[in-house]
């Protein structure tokens, strides 16, 4: 029974998580860092090496969630580990260091979580193009875009944060903003 | 319409800042023309992104704080540390372990080849023997005997130091035997089986092959036309040879047959033979069934009984082309074989007048 009181507990934690929860994300992260880190150290793997690992794992967690489409059937322990463990074996893989691979490490994951992995790339793929397009947009588009569609700012908000006299003006230089965006991201993602 | 109005029609479109007419009017249009359709659709899927990457990035600060709010000692156990160092420390020992001990593979299997090759060589010249004869007191007094009978052509009263067989290879005293039958030879005779001797002379010598053709000086010498053909072909594995040779004073008779496309040591000039050889058979020719000359007995292996070595007869021709012009004898390998139908004991009786002893004396 303390098996599934368990996964109740990691239940709520990923409710927390889809609502943004700062505190069920604490939670989630303090208590399974150290393992992966373990596992890490223990493959010759570096303290970045092992952040940049889990962070991975907990943003495919984290996207999973919000999607809503994301049953939990087991602990989230296991769910983190694995993925990381398939992270690990993938950065093994195309490193150039090629080491021998772990015996443990080369079992094979579930399908499910191959496909899992599959979409996690994609986003990943868009993610990177959207985080070049934004690198390369410069001020104050950047800040704009920023301040209007992910910190959810009014544009009244930013008019007076810019200096801009209305609101209005301030809006025309969003669509100019936009009409940039969208012709940088376009020109990179169907590349 | 340019790029700007429809990007705020859009915009005001998706945010629902359109007025219901205005709406009306462009979601009219989006169904008229597809590509307005299209940008509208565009910009959708751009502000999904925009938002998710909005997410990551939050996201990611968010585990950024608490990363660094997380003291790493804590979460390490203390033992993690130090053990991590242990497994680095032992796999630098493990290298310097197993740098020394290639070190000593190196040395011990490099020593090892040296000693082998070195074994190799010493072996190569213990298992080849020579089979030229080393004439003793005994066939001296018989020689003496030979001697007195025909007294007319006599050869030294020495019988000589070295003795080996010889062939003709041309009606006009040439005559092929081995090179080390008569290397560093001071005078060569060579006899018949009626006991005739000859003086002869090297005149071409070959020393890679081991064969040596000699020119019979005396005057007296008479030459017949051979009976046999050089074979240019080489002869097949399992074929019954024979050969006529002169181990002791009388000539003797051996049959065997080719064992081996090539001789001692993979020499691919030389057949491996399987026919009984003994001291004196060197340069004996090697007959197969039909008389003609497949090979020249050259030497035998002491490691092990009935293995010979014979050069193969196509060597002994190209030798004979490659002389130089004066010295080569006349070309008649024309004529027919004449012993083919022959039993073999009528093929030995013509051959052996043509298989003569070597003698040298130095």
């Amino acid at each position: 029974m303390k098996h599934n009181q368990n996964i109740e507990r990691d239940r709520e934690l990923l409710l927390g998580l889809t609502r943004n929860d700062d505190r069920a994300l604490a939670t989630i992260y303090t208590e399974n860092y150290p393992s992966i880190l373990r596992m890490v150290l223990q493959y010759n793997g570096s303290e970045d090496d092992a952040k940049d690992l889990f962070q991975e794992a907990m943003i495919i967690l984290y996207e999973k969630a919000q999607k809503g489409e994301f049953d939990l059937y087991s602990k989230l322990k296991t769910f983190l580990y694995a993925v990381c463990r398939h992270l690990w074996l993938k950065k093994l893989q195309t490193g150039n260091w090629q080491l021998a691979l772990p015996d443990e490490l080369e079992e094979v994951l579930p399908a499910e979580d191959d496909n899992t992995m599959a979409e996690h790339e994609e986003k990943d793929q868009q993610f990177r193009v959207m985080e070049k397009t934004m690198g390369n947009m410069g001020e104050p588009c950047k800040t704009i875009l920023e301040d209007y569609y992910i910190r959810k700012l009014s544009m009244q908000d930013i008019a007076e944060k810019f200096g801009y006299t209305n609101s209005e003006n301030a809006k025309n230089q969003k669509y100019k903003c936009l009409m940039r965006l969208k012709k940088l991201f376009f020109e990179q993602y169907k590349s | 319409m340019n790029d700007f109005t429809l990007i705020r029609d859009i915009e005001r479109y998706l945010e629902g800042e359109m007025s219901e007419q205005e709406r009306t009017a462009f979601e009219a249009l989006r169904q008229s023309n597809p590509a307005v359709n299209e940008q509208v659709l565009l910009h959708q899927q751009l502000m999904q992104q925009l938002e998710q990457y909005g997410q990551r990035v939050a996201f990611q600060e968010k585990m950024d704080k608490i990363h660094a709010s997380m003291a790493i000692d804590e979460v390490l156990p203390p033992s993690q540390i130090p053990a991590q160092k242990k497994v680095f420390t032992i796999s630098r020992r493990l290298i310097t372990n197993m740098a020394a001990a290639a070190c000593i593979a190196l040395v011990t299997s490099l020593s090892t080849i040296a000693l082998m090759q070195n074994a190799t060589r010493q072996n190569t010249t213990a298992q080849y023997e020579d089979v030229r004869r080393v004439l003793n007191n005994i066939q001296r007094s018989q020689n003496a005997l030979i001697n007195d009978i025909n007294s007319k052509k006599k050869a030294p009263a020495n019988p000589g130091t070295y003795g080996g067989t010889g062939f003709a290879i041309s009606n006009n005293g040439y005559v092929v035997t081995n090179y080390h039958v008569i290397a560093g030879a001071d005078s060569i005779y060579i006899q018949n089986t009626k006991g005739e001797a000859f003086k002869a002379a090297s005149v071409f010598e070959d020393i890679s092959s081991d064969l040596a053709i000699l020119k019979i000086t005396d005057s007296t010498f008479k030459g017949q036309p051979l009976p046999y053909t050089l074979k240019p072909q080489y002869a097949s594995r399992g074929e019954a040879v024979f050969t006529l040779g002169y181990p002791r004073d009388e000539i003797v008779y051996g049959e065997g047959y080719i064992s081996a496309q090539t001789g001692f040591n993979g020499d691919s000039a030389a057949y491996q033979v399987s026919i009984p050889v003994n001291p004196g058979n060197s340069g004996a020719p090697l007959m197969d069934s039909k008389g003609d000359v497949v090979g020249i007995v050259t030497g035998k292996q002491t490691t092990s009984d009935g293995i010979a070595f014979a050069v193969k007869s196509a060597h002994l021709k190209r030798l004979l082309e490659e002389m130089p012009k004066d010295k080569l004898p006349k070309k008649e390998w024309n004529h027919k074989n004449r012993l083919g139908g022959l039993t073999r004991v009528d093929q030995v009786k013509k051959l052996e007048e043509f298989v003569y002893m070597v003698k040298v004396y130095n």
